[in-house]
């Protein structure tokens, strides 16, 4: 004996045939997690956002790095400096070695 | 501790440490000795081991020479403000004391200038071209090369 039609059939095939998805679906759902990240940053304040950076070991690696490098660089500016003062000061000396009239005061040149 | 304080003072000690250990092993000597300003001329200069072999025998034979005649001028410097302090005070130059000093002076001058230029032209003429056109450019404080074109 054939059975009724249940109601539901009609309305659960219906269900199964999934729609397309709208061509705007990815941009969307890209708006929504930047959305979602930026009040998620507004509500953590600077500290925050700055621990939520810190929390990630890449970050954390690169900012270790980035202070080894940093100190290299200024080291580096200091030697030469350093190296600057130093060319001057024994171009001096050895001016001084080779010419005892600059030794003295200018009187001693006077004639 | 936090993490994030963790990590900003191990940047920070990493930081300083890379910086103290590379200064402390690029950080340039300090020597004011003979030995040590003809080693700065080698590397200024780039010269090689014979010339700087034979620069160094050239200033340590002029050496003692050069040392007594500085020890001449600081003498005769001293002898002027001896003079200067007795006209200021009893306002009397003795002149002929004066002109033999004068005279001295210029002679033991004439010397310096003489000694200088002696050692800076041998010194050179061990050089290539451009050495010495660096070295000249060097010296041209001192006195005898006060105008470059004398040397050339």
């Amino acid at each position: 004996m054939p059975s009724q039609p249940d109601p539901l059939d009609p309305l659960l095939d219906h269900w199964s045939k999934t729609p397309d998805p709208s061509p705007r679906l990815a941009s969307e759902v890209w708006r929504r997690i930047a959305l979602a990240e930026k009040d998620e940053a507004e509500a953590q304040g600077f500290w925050g956002g700055l621990e939520a950076w810190f929390s990630r070991p890449p970050f954390a690696v690169m900012f270790v790095a980035s202070c080894a490098l940093l100190g290299l660089f200024l080291a580096e500016v200091r030697v030469n400096h350093q190296q600057r003062e130093r060319s001057t000061q024994l171009a001096r000396s050895y001016l001084q070695l080779i010419d005892p009239l600059l030794n003295t005061d200018s009187i001693a040149r006077q004639p | 501790m936090n993490r994030t304080s963790l990590v900003l003072l191990l940047g920070l000690a990493v930081g300083l440490g890379t910086h103290q250990i590379y200064f402390q092993l690029h950080r340039p000597g300090g020597t004011d000795t003979i030995d040590g300003q003809l080693a700065w001329m080698k590397s200024e200069l780039h010269l090689s081991d014979a010339q700087f072999a034979r620069i160094k025998e050239l200033h340590e034979a002029s050496s003692p020479r050069l040392r007594a005649l500085a020890a001449q001028v600081a003498r005769m410097q001293a002898e002027f403000a001896a003079f200067e302090n007795t006209r200021r005070v009893s306002d009397r130059v003795d002149f002929i004391e004066f002109a033999q000093f004068v005279e001295t002076r210029r002679n033991i001058n004439r010397q310096c200038l003489e000694s200088t230029r002696q050692l800076v032209l041998a010194s050179a003429d061990v050089m290539t071209p451009e050495q010495r056109a660096h070295y000249f450019g060097i010296v041209s404080a001192a006195e005898p090369f006060k105008e470059p074109q004398q040397i050339n």
